[in-house]
C-alpha cells in the first residue's frame, strides 16, 4: 500500500525559523508542506520519511529568507492496481459501499463490483442505509461492518480539482475504486475464516 | 516540485508502522506530545490493530528467503506480508493464475505464513466470539474449545 517516493523541491525558509537547526527547519517545513496531501497522479503523502540533501541556502534580492532546495523521500500512500486491501465499513447504500482506513475515507465498491449475485435491504437501524446480501449456496451472507473488509483495489483515480463546488460533497482528490468479485477471499473477513 | 523517483521502493505495513514507532508514535497515549501530526497518527492507528504489529524485522526477512521456491513477484509477497492469508481461500485473491503456476504447493505456501507470521495472542483471543469458535488449528491456547465444532475445521491447516 505504501511506497516511497523521492522528490526535489526548492523553499524558501522564513527568518523566523533560524533559531531551529537547518535539517530540523525543512523538515518542518516539507512537513506543513507535504503531510496529509494528495500529490496528484502519485497518492497520498503519508510523512516524511528522509532528507537525502539540502543544497543552496542563497538569499535572493529583495528578500529576507534563504531558499533551499531539497531532496528527500516521502512515503505515500498508493494502493496498486489488483491489491488486497483490508478496510472498514463507512456507510452502505444503494450504489454500493463506501470503505475507509481511518487515514483514507474514499473508498467505493459500487454495486456492480459486489460478489454475484447479491441485494440489498433497508436498514432499520439507520435510516438511509441499506445491507448489503450475498446469496451463494443457498445462504445469506451479511455485510455488516463488524470486521475488516477484503476488496481488490479496482483503479486508482485522481479527479481535476473543479472550479466551482458540486453539490455538498467535498472534493476528494484521490479516490480508489475496489471489487469484491472473486473465486473466495474477498468480503468481510469473517465470511471466510 | 519535481518528482525524481516515482518508486524508489514499496514498503511494507510493518515497515511503515516501525518508521512511525521510532519517531514516537507507540510511546504517547495523549497524542500530543510526540512528534508526530494527527494525520500521522491515523496511520498509525490503522497499521496498529493490523496484522502488522505483531511482525518483526526478521519474521519478514525469513518469510522473504522462505518463499523463493515460489516464485512469487514482490507485490504478491508485500501483499502476503501485509494481510497474513491464514487458508487456501484468503490466499487465492492475492496471486494470480494460482493454480497454474502454484498448484498443490498452495497449501505449503499458507503452512510458511501461519509459521512465520503467528497471530498475537490478543487476535486469537478477538477471534474466540462467543457463538462462532474457529480455532485456527494452531497450537491451542485456549484448550476446550478446538475442534468440538467440526464445521470450523474446514478452513484450519490440519
Amino acid at each position: 500500500m505504501f511506497n516511497l517516493t523521492k522528490l526535489e523541491h526548492t523553499l524558501r525558509l522564513k527568518p523566523h525559523l533560524l533559531s531551529l537547526s537547518l535539517e530540523e527547519a525543512v523538515k518542518g517545513e516539507l512537513e506543513s508542506l507535504f503531510v496529509d496531501k494528495v500529490i496528484a497522479n502519485l497518492g497520498l503523502c503519508i510523512s516524511v520519511y528522509d532528507i537525502e540533501s539540502i543544497d543552496g541556502g542563497f538569499i535572493f534580492a529583495n528578500e529576507g529568507a534563504p531558499t533551499y532546495t531539497v531532496k528527500f523521500r516521502l512515503i505515500i500512500f498508493r494502493p496498486y492496481v489488483g491489491e488486497i486491501v483490508s478496510a472498514k465499513l463507512k456507510e452502505s447504500n444503494r450504489n454500493g459501499l463506501r470503505l475507509t482506513l481511518g487515514f483514507f475515507d474514499d473508498i467505493y465498491i459500487p454495486e456492480l463490483l459486489m460478489p454475484e449475485p447479491s441485494h440489498c435491504k433497508p436498514d432499520e437501524d439507520h435510516k438511509n442505509q441499506v445491507i448489503w446480501t450475498w446469496l451463494f449456496n443457498d445462504e445469506e451472507y451479511f455485510i455488516d461492518g463488524h470486521d475488516e473488509i477484503r476488496f481488490r483495489v479496482q483503479n486508482v483515480k485522481f479527479p481535476e480539482i473543479p472550479k466551482e463546488q458540486i453539490g455538498t460533497k467535498p472534493f476528494a482528490p484521490m479516490e480508489i475504486t475496489g471489487s469484491l468479485v472473486s473465486d473466495g477471499g474477498l468480503g468481510p473477513v469473517s465470511w471466510w475464516v | 516540485m519535481k518528482i525524481l523517483q516515482e518508486n524508489a521502493g514499496q514498503l511494507t505495513n510493518f515497515e511503515v508502522l516501525d518508521f512511525l514507532k521510532s519517531r514516537g508514535a507507540a510511546k504517547d497515549p495523549t497524542k500530543v506530545l510526540a512528534p508526530i501530526a494527527p494525520s500521522e497518527f491515523k496511520v498509525y492507528d490503522y497499521l496498529v490493530q493490523s496484522v502488522a504489529k505483531s511482525q518483526t524485522r526478521e519474521s519478514i526477512a525469513k518469510f522473504v528467503a522462505e518463499c523463493k521456491p515460489y516464485k512469487l513477484t514482490k507485490s504478491e509477497i508485500a501483499n502476503i506480508i501485509n494481510i497474513r492469508p491464514s487458508s487456501v481461500v484468503e490466499i487465492d485473491p492475492l496471486i494470480e493464475n494460482l493454480d497454474s503456476r502454484l498448484g498443490e504447493s498452495v497449501e505449503d505456501l499458507v503452512q510458511l505464513v501461519v509459521e512465520v507470521f503467528p497471530p498475537s495472542p490478543d487476535e486469537k483471543k478477538a477471534e474466540g466470539t462467543p457463538e462462532l469458535d474457529e480455532s485456527k488449528g494452531e497450537d491451542t491456547a485456549d484448550g476446550s474449545k478446538a475442534g468440538d465444532i467440526p464445521d470450523e475445521s474446514n478452513f484450519d491447516d490440519e
